[in-house]
């Protein structure tokens, strides 16, 4: 009996390896179990949720495990990268990123409901509505518009888009990807504004400066295009005519390093924060390129990639005078984030030159009714014959102070193509 | 508050305050179910381990000047020093001869095929055995012993002597927690049960207290009082209470009657179990039924959800596998004498091969995978080979890798073993849910009735540990899986004061199908282990287990040989039966 009786305890090295197993389990519980807990139980909690836009307009819904969005197909598409969805898919959308605030989690209580879960987004979802409507289903693209004064985005939309409480509904390709955020793109000619800003406080005698193009010119031997021939011009005719000879030349005149450090401080190479969503940082050549390649990165080509986002900050500091409200996307009681983001003068004198831009180029009131303009194009060739059409700027308009961006990703020329859609979201949200 | 009781009438403010207060009752409740299940356990575990070590003795070998006590029913004699009895001498083997008792009382000498022989009052002892009695001279290999057997007075003077089951820890007061536990529970599914069922609820845990209180006092009335067994058994079985009253309410009527039934057929194991001739005599019937049951099982069964091991029964639909589970272990143990005597395990491999195929064939790996640990457990114990154990391993290996290969489902699950995060939709549907529910109850649970993983499809089976925690806490979750745990350490420490070797490995083998059955079903919703779709014993909700489990808990009670401690374990003083005839006794003799 007693040989029987010893042989038991292979009994004990199951029940050791069951209390192994348990270990783990409760060791994960505590490192992974707000993540597990959240993953689901957003919408089959008992808690309650809502996101509602700055007109009250009800955009998602959730309470004692039922979930829903918006009335109609056309606004919960058109909004769907504000919302996101209960499942995750669309990783920067508010119900993906919110979920923490909307409902809470800690390891004693398990799930539990927050005490205020209403969101009130800044965003203005007929807006967005109309920009989606303008964009169309068909066309890949980035729509965003905000108050420079107080920060608040108004409208952000991506296209294609989904429809989220359509089960059936066949996304579009990358409808999953906000490109307001989450993208990059080549900027072209968008990018001048950059270089411009740098020029006007780096080189003293930038204004009295003449730059000449017949159509070309050569750095070190290597041919930069330009689009057109506009002969002898001031800085300022340069940046209407979107010179690529010209900035070319002053992008060399600066020099790589005098570059590098004014992308940096405008937060082009940074990953910025959107609420606690989390955007692309775009890229410029950092390490050294020669003066050819420094020319065409000058005007947005080279390696030279941007991050929608990124400019509507940058515009949006040169329509507030050179102070930046940070972007947000939730409407609450606090002040918003104010930082200086270059100074007054420089920014001015954008403003003059991307008002002359419109006026002068553009085709002023006649394109842009009633709208006091100040904007920069932007057609960056991909090289297979296409371009990415950008149309970026501000009203300069105390009354309606919009900042916005607008990229149609392929989508042709910048001022007939993104300044049409410009022109339409601009009359939208004047007329909010 | 997340019920879904409707109020009507009364107005808003009396409907706030009796919200307030559910809410209050509800936040205390979890609290006291924390504590109860702690106290049932604690109190459980102490009265298992506070017992002393106190053998029974049946008999005596006086060797020279030493008395040896013979305290079981089937003993080794040899020089090993794992003999029970140690004798010392030279030419004695190390395992020489061994000793068994029958339930009558009649004592019998085998020779294991000893070099120096065993003779009783100087007549060989052959291969059969020779019977024993009081006074009787037994030589080993040259070494006269001197056999002395004791009077049933004498045997109760002795048992009287020990400690009884339930000296230092009261199992009536542990009974009361439990009592109180299932009140607890019952408290939560009234605040978040819909009207129609809270009378279905109300008598599904009030029938459970009124059994664990009849089966007690029954007890004490044959006056026994090791209750330990039965009230863990009882605690698992309201947890189970429970997830069939959040997920199944309509079903209720049918799992309070069978888990009257399951606690019947419990006591009437038991009772069978109790006399040792009778359950090793209907060994090979029991073997052939289980045969039986699994020929017909994979002949007629219904194909559900990839395995086929369900059997329609006029309207009623049971798991024959859970019934072959406690005839494989009643198949599988055995007395000493035949262990010794037939070295090899042919015929219980042989058994245990057709189980485990019939099994695969079903389609159900996850119960044949049970099998297969129960099967090492009990070739371990009855063989002490650790070169079968290792054979039946490679085998078992080689066989498993080839069902992986045949089957794509079984290939998928290894597949999405560590990654079902990565494909919550389809092949991490169910794992991903059970832990997101499990993680969400936090340590106290959402209630009972209130958490969303009911409503999933296999929520209250296979996914039943998430289950438990979301709707009573990672605490309860951790008890549960506890309960099982000590109801193993119980088993392990019964098997050595275990009367015979049968008891032992029965308790022992059940235990580990049990424990095996635990883990997969735990681990494998929470993807520590492959998901295989098991039952959590007990718990899971599932007619057929819950008989199972609770015929396997006999196994436990047979074992516990405490004094006055089981039902399942005849008083020391008292043999079965009738006396031999006195013509037997010449025959054996002869």
């Amino acid at each position: 009996m007693k040989k029987i009786t010893n042989r038991a305890f292979s009994v004990l090295l199951i029940a050791a390896l069951v209390i192994v197993g348990m270990t783990v389990y409760v060791l994960r519980y505590v490192d992974h179990g707000r993540d597990w807990a959240l993953y689901f139980s957003r919408a089959n909690s008992g808690s309650a949720g809502e996101l509602i836009d700055r007109n009250g307009i009800s955009l998602a819904a959730f309470s004692g495990g039922e979930s829903r969005f918006a009335g109609d197909a056309l606004t919960r598409t058109a909004n769907y990268h504000v919302t996101g969805d209960y499942w995750g898919r669309s990783s920067t959308g508010l119900l993906s990123s919110y979920w923490s605030e909307m409902q809470g989690f800690d390891l004693l209580t398990g799930t539990t409901q927050a005490e205020s879960s209403i969101l009130r987004l800044s965003i203005d979802s007929k807006l967005n509505t109309e920009a989606y409507e303008a964009l169309g289903a068909d066309r890949k693209g980035a729509v965003l518009l905000c108050d420079y004064t107080t920060g608040e985005l108004l409208c952000m939309v991506s296209g294609p888009s989904v429809d989220p409480a359509d089960a059936d509904a066949v996304p579009g390709e990358g409808a999953y990807i906000n490109r307001c955020l989450s993208s990059v793109f080549v900027p072209g000619s968008v990018f001048k504004l950059i270089t411009a800003a740098a020029a006007i406080e780096q080189i003293p005698d930038i204004e009295s400066r003449s730059f000449y193009c017949e159509g070309k010119t050569s750095i070190a031997g290597v041919d930069i295009i330009c689009s057109g021939e506009h002969y002898t011009q001031t800085f300022e005719q340069a940046l209407s005519n979107s010179c690529n000879v010209a900035f070319a030349q002053i992008a060399v005149l600066l020099g790589q390093d005098t570059m590098v450090r004014y992308v940096t401080e405008y937060g082009f190479l940074d990953k910025h924060d959107l609420d606690g969503i989390p955007t692309a940082a775009g890229s410029y050549p950092t390490e050294f390129v020669g003066d050819p390649e420094l020319g065409w990165s000058g005007i947005g080509q080279s390696t030279d990639m941007l991050n929608p986002y990124a400019l509507l900050r940058f515009v949006s500091a040169v329509g507030n005078g050179g102070v930046l409200c940070e972007p947000r996307l939730l409407l609450d009681d606090e002040e918003p984030e104010v930082s200086r983001y270059m100074p007054a003068e420089t920014a001015e004198r954008l403003k003059q030159m991307m008002n002359y831009n419109v006026v002068s180029h553009y085709g002023g009131e006649e394109r842009f009714p009633g709208l006091r303009l100040c904007a920069k194009t932007g057609t960056a060739e991909l090289g297979d014959g296409t371009s990415h059409a950008w149309f970026a700027g501000f009203l300069d308009d105390e009354k309606h102070p919009y900042a916005f961006v607008v990229l149609v990703e392929r989508g042709g020329g910048g001022l007939t193509v993104a300044g049409e859609l410009a022109n339409t979201l601009l009359q939208a949200a004047v007329r909010r | 508050m997340t019920g879904r009781r409707n109020f009507t009438g009364k107005g808003a403010r009396c409907t706030e305050n009796y919200l307030e207060f559910a809410k209050a009752m509800l936040a205390a409740s979890k609290f006291a179910l924390v504590l109860l299940s702690a106290a049932v356990l604690i109190r459980c575990l102490r009265s298992l381990l506070s017992e002393k070590l106190e053998p029974e003795i049946w008999a005596y070998l006086r060797v020279g000047r030493e008395t040896l006590p013979v305290s079981h029913w089937e003993n080794t004699v040899g020089q090993s020093r794992s003999a029970d009895l140690r004798v010392d001498r030279p030419g004695i083997g190390r395992v020489h001869a061994v000793l068994t008792r029958s339930d009558r009382g009649l004592w019998r000498i085998f020779d294991v095929f000893s070099k120096g022989g065993v003779w009783v009052n100087g007549v060989k002892v052959g291969e059969q055995g020779a019977p024993l009695e009081h006074g009787d001279v037994v030589n080993l290999a040259g070494t006269n012993a001197r056999f002395l057997d004791t009077t049933p007075e004498k045997r109760g003077n002795l048992a009287h002597a020990r400690t009884s089951a339930g000296h230092s820890i009261s199992p009536a007061l542990t009974l009361v927690d439990l009592t109180l536990f299932q009140l607890c529970l019952l408290l939560q599914h009234v605040l978040s049960a819909r009207r129609e069922e809270l009378s279905a609820i109300a008598l599904g845990f009030l029938t459970l207290i009124l059994l664990q209180w009849c089966c007690y006092v029954a007890m004490r009335l044959i006056n026994r009082s090791g209750f330990e067994v039965e009230t863990l058994a009882f605690y698992l079985t309201s947890l189970g209470m429970s997830v069939a009253a959040s997920s199944t309410p309509e079903d209720l009527y049918k799992q309070i009657l069978l888990t009257a039934a399951a606690v019947a057929l419990f006591l009437f194991f038991g009772w069978w179990l109790r006399n040792l001739r009778r359950t090793a005599l209907m060994r090979v019937p029991m073997a052939l039924a289980a045969l039986a049951l699994l020929a017909v099982n994979t002949a007629f069964s219904e194909a559900v959800f990839g395995a086929r091991n369900w059997l329609e029964f006029g309207g009623y639909s049971f798991q024959p596998s859970e019934l072959v589970k406690v005839a494989y272990i009643y198949v599988g143990a055995a007395t000493m004498d035949r262990l010794y005597r037939r070295k090899n395990l042919f015929g219980f491999i042989a058994f245990s091969a057709v189980c485990v195929i019939a099994l695969a064939l079903i389609g159900d790996f996850g119960t044949a995978l049970i099998f297969f640990i129960s099967f090492l457990v009990i070739s371990f114990m009855r063989s002490g080979s650790i070169a079968t154990v290792f054979l039946a391993v490679t085998g078992a290996g080689l066989a498993g890798f080839l069902a992986v290969s045949v089957r794509p489902y079984i290939a998928q699950r290894f597949a999405s073993w560590g990654h079902v995060w990565e494909d919550v939709y389809d092949t991490g549907y169910q794992q991903t849910r059970a832990m997101s529910a499990a993680a969400s109850g936090g340590l106290f649970g959402k209630g009972a009735g209130s958490g969303w993983l009911k409503d999933i499809f296999a929520a209250n089976t296979d996914m039943v540990f998430a289950m438990v925690c979301e709707e009573l806490g990672l605490f309860v979750g951790v008890c549960m899986v506890l309960a099982v745990l000590v109801l193993a350490f119980f088993a392990v420490r019964s098997a050595r004061h275990g009367r015979s070797a049968y008891y032992a490995i029965a308790a022992c083998a059940a235990m580990s199908m049990q424990l095996t059955q635990l883990a997969l079903n735990v681990f494998g919703s929470m993807d520590i282990l492959p998901f295989t779709g098991v039952t959590f014993p007990f718990v899971s909700r599932g007619g057929s287990s819950l008989l199972s489990c609770w015929l396997l808990m006999a196994f436990i009670k047979g074992a516990d040989n405490r004094r006055d401690a089981s039902f399942a374990v005849r008083p020391a003083d008292q043999d079965s039966g009738r006396r031999p005839e006195p013509e037997d006794r010449k025959a054996g003799r002869a």
